[in-house]
């Protein structure tokens, strides 16, 4: 096991440099400097690139992002808050969208799991079709279409909740934007726990379970939902990442101060260094995520760990 | 038994899954991560508490959008419309713009200019900052030379070279030192400016946010974290910073009780909103959270019928650059008939429908006042107006010049959407009108577009150019040779000469004769067809009825609300 977890923090840590090499080489090849508005003179580009360390050899530069990317400092914003640090538009910023996002994940799961388990247990039933339903609508309906129908219904026509996030209530203003995020979650999860527990029921060890007269609780949270949930692990993590892309357009829409709209922006206004400031955090995540799938699938499917031929614990 | 201890673990597992996944996998400890945003919010969220309670007390809040955030707190660092709105309005310069766009004093109490236009002396009005320090002389001396100082290395450091500044070049190139700038303090309340050549527009760009004063002790104490808090921003305007963070989507201001004419000031305060989405911004201002709300170009038609729709003219000139190097484009006859060939009023109302309206000139209207006291303008007349006919007479005349029957150019375009529709609306009149010319549309980035000029590599370009100060020198002075956004390459000894006269010759001090010899330089720019104009651009704005007073200007700062009142 010990080796098995080992192997795969290497292969993260192999991908953050290579993600890091490619960061710097797109950033090399997008077109001039931050500062060339046409009203810069030629004599100030020059001071302003000397100041940035713009003006050095390509692998000074190189190795200077390294040292610096590694180490959590992620340089000065350009053109978005100009000179701010990026760690600092980070504090404020970061907590704000993991919250979001975990909110998202955490109610999607529940629902996606308890619509699947009772599509699968009441099998061809009418709340089998309501959740394919959701499931289909989750599924096709990009999120930002579904957060504008509840803006204009729930926020607009009905002033149920408000229509933009404020950070006087960071919790009421955040139930629109977390119920159009977790839309795909819960239609995923909801359509795999049904595939799943449906397969799982109809298998030999359940039939035998059923005989030996264990009681339908135990027999569907023990013996159905436990195997049925492994691969439903798996899916969570690209779910995750679902979520951080989805957040873009989420927190732009409802101008949720977060990762995701600084994203935006810094991608419509050339601030170069918080696009690559941001997209290593969201590759950082995304890898650290898919390592603690990974190392909790070996954890929990022993097959994993005999498959890759280790040792017994 | 080791079912239930197995199970038990496998729930713990998805537990530990999903709090990592809420916590992102990073290597920050998720419980300390919210519990500080969980302190910050609600740090921010009591002060902007306290600003609505301290403005109910004191006058109506005017909730006020933004596209999109302010970059920057930092008079000498900021450089878009956005910043400069919010740092206007907390901070005042020597003057300020009134209603009409004339210049008044703010900061000057008075001001003994020399004959010669050279030299300035400002006597500065007993005024305090929001500390409770006095605004002095040196506040100015410490701005000014942090908008030259290269380690400061301002976008906007060109700015005191136009306001005549003397050794302002030098200073920013590196070659002098700062304190060799032409501003100094011979006591606290006693500015001293010298410039190198007389500048006729001085007094309105003392209210542009470059010149902005900036306490240096303040400036000091506060180090990196400058302009980066209400706590790091000091005020002398007629507001304060009640809540701010860097890229904020929301920011609040109170009316400032230090203020020297707080008087007049009716609002208790602003709090502006930053919402990129239009339709989630309309929705916003239908539903009352907003007073005044800026449309998108397809959103003119669905309102503009309504009673609080206005029209406001905004100082942008699109035109486009012929490059004069290429073959054929050198031809004038050419020029004009391709300037002449596509319906400008069609582009304006049809395509556009956001109030821009045709632009028959080269120096767009209510940019700058005359000496005379009328829009510039008002006093001048129009050229390239759209003439099918006489385009079509021009072109066979080009025809025969050139020895050819048919020509083929590309126009490079921004890939906004409202560039590319007026693009391909010219495209298509162009080769209508002009039988034997072909024009090809290549679109990209703006930072491309750009780059593709200021290298000489395009034959024409669809561009644009925004008015930095109150006078037809902002677009005047690009045409000349050797200038670096003359991308035409176009050269004329006699226009060198008026644009040079009225820099630093004799007419520089001789208001009117200088205006004079301006229309003369525009009219013979357009007489060549140096640039083919198109549009200048207007904006749609949403104003909720009960809110008066906010001044709206094309140069410099764009919205003021020092005057704005809001009825309950």
């Amino acid at each position: 096991m010990k080796k098995y977890v080992l192997k795969r923090v290497l292969i993260s840590a192999v991908t953050v440099l290579v993600i890091l090499l490619v960061l710097f080489l797109m950033l090399e090849l997008m077109p001039g400097s931050p500062f060339n508005d046409e009203k810069l003179t030629e004599a100030q580009k020059i001071v302003i690139n000397a100041k940035y360390g713009l003006d050095k050899p390509i692998l000074v530069r190189f190795g200077n992002y390294i040292a610096s990317m590694l180490s959590g400092d992620f340089g000065v914003s350009y053109t978005i808050s100009k000179n701010t640090p990026i760690t600092t538009l980070l504090e404020s910023r970061l907590p704000i969208s993991l919250r979001l996002g975990g909110q998202a994940i955490l109610i999607g799961t529940l629902i996606g799991l308890i619509l699947g388990i009772v599509a699968a247990l009441k099998h061809n039933t009418i709340y089998d079709t309501i959740t394919t339903v959701i499931s289909v609508i989750g599924v096709s309906l990009p999120s930002y279409v579904f957060a504008m129908a509840l803006i204009y219904f729930l926020g607009f026509q009905w002033k149920w909740f408000p229509l933009l996030y404020q950070m006087k209530s960071p919790v009421f203003s955040s139930i629109m934007p977390t119920i159009s995020l977790c839309m795909f979650t819960i239609a995923t999860v909801a359509r795999f726990t049904r595939t799943e527990m449906l397969e799982v029921l109809g298998s030999d060890y359940m039939l035998l379970a059923e005989s030996k007269g264990i009681n339908s609780f135990h027999l569907i949270f023990r013996h159905a939902l436990r195997n049925a949930l492994i691969p439903i692990i798996t899916v969570l993590a690209p779910l995750v990442v679902g979520l951080m892309t989805g957040s873009l357009v989420i927190e732009k829409l409802f101008s949720i101060p977060g990762i995701g709209s600084l994203l935006v922006s810094a991608i419509q206004s050339n601030d170069y260094n918080v696009v690559v400031a941001l997209s290593f955090i969201y590759s950082v995540m995304y890898i650290g995520i898919m390592l603690v799938v990974d190392i909790l699938y070996g954890v929990i499917d022993p097959r994993i760990r005999l498959a890759k031929g280790d040792e017994h614990e | 038994m080791k079912r239930t201890r197995q199970l038990a673990s496998l729930f713990l597992a998805i537990v530990m899954l999903l709090s990592l996944t809420a916590c992102g996998g990073t290597a920050a400890p998720g419980a300390t991560a919210s519990s500080e945003s969980a302190a910050s919010e609600s740090a921010s969220a009591s002060a902007s508490t306290e600003a609505t309670e301290a403005a109910k007390a004191d006058g109506p809040v005017l909730n006020v959008h933004f596209d999109v955030e302010v970059a920057s707190m930092d008079p000498q660092i900021a450089t878009d419309g956005t910043s400069f709105e919010v740092i206007a309005a907390v901070t005042e310069g020597l003057y300020s713009i009134d209603a009409a766009g004339a210049s008044i004093p703010a900061m000057a109490e008075s001001v003994v200019k020399s004959a010669d236009g050279m030299s300035y002396t400002f006597t500065l009005r007993d005024a305090k900052w929001s500390d409770g320090t006095a605004v002095t002389a040196n506040d100015f001396v410490f701005a000014w030379r942090r908008l030259v100082d290269p380690a400061v290395a301002s976008e906007y450091a060109f700015i005191a070279e136009i306001a005549g500044l003397k050794n302002a070049v030098a200073v920013s190139k590196g070659e002098m030192k700062t304190d060799q700038l032409g501003v100094s303090a011979t006591d606290d309340k006693t500015l001293v400016v010298t410039l190198d050549t007389p500048v006729p527009f001085f007094d309105s760009l003392m209210a542009f946010p470059s010149f902005l004063p900036v306490n240096e002790a303040f400036f000091t104490a506060a180090g990196d974290k400058f302009g980066t808090s209400p706590e790091t921003v000091l005020s002398n305007g007629p507001f304060m910073l009640t809540a701010y963070e860097p890229a904020a989507t929301t920011i609040t201001l109170a009316k400032s009780p230090t203020y020297w004419d707080a008087a007049k000031v009716s609002l208790g305060g602003l709090q502006y909103q930053v919402i990129k989405d239009s339709q989630q911004t309309m929705l916003s201002y239908q539903n009352g959270d907003l007073d005044l709300a800026a449309l998108s170009g397809e959103q003119v038609e669905q309102f503009q019928a309504d009673p609080e729709f206005r029209n406001i003219m905004a100082g942008y000139l699109w035109y486009i650059s012929p490059n004069q190097k290429v073959k054929g484009l050198e031809n004038v006859n050419l020029r004009k008939a391709l300037a002449l060939s596509y319906d400008k009023s069609a582009i304006a109302k049809n395509i556009l429908k956001d109030g821009s309206i045709v632009a028959d000139f080269a120096v767009p209207t209510l940019l700058a006042t005359g000496p005379d006291g009328k829009d510039y303008r008002e006093t001048t007349g129009k050229y390239l107006s759209t003439d099918k006919t006489k385009a079509l007479e021009y072109w066979k005349a080009a025809q025969t010049e050139l020895g050819v029957a048919e020509l083929k150019y590309t126009m490079i375009v921004e890939d906004t959407e409202s560039a590319i529709n007026v693009a391909q609306f010219i495209q298509a009149e162009v080769q209508a009108t002009l039988p034997g010319v072909i024009l090809e549309i290549q679109t990209m980035p703006k930072k491309n577009r750009v780059e593709r000029m200021q290298a000489g590599e395009f034959e024409l370009c669809l561009t644009r150019w925004g008015p930095d100060y109150a006078d037809p020198m902002t677009y005047l002075d690009m045409w000349i040779t050797g200038s670096p956004n003359n991308y035409g390459f176009w050269s004329n000894a006699e226009y060198d000469a008026i644009i040079a006269d009225a820099k630093k010759g004799k007419l520089a001090l001789d208001l009117a004769a200088r205006w004079e010899a301006l229309k003369k330089a525009e009219t013979i720019v357009m007489d060549e067809a140096v640039i083919l104009p198109v549009y200048q651009k207007g904006d749609a704005v949403m104003i909720k009825t009960g809110v008066e007073g906010v001044e709206f200007h094309s140069v410099g700062i764009n919205r003021i609300f020092k005057n704005a009142t809001k009825a309950k």
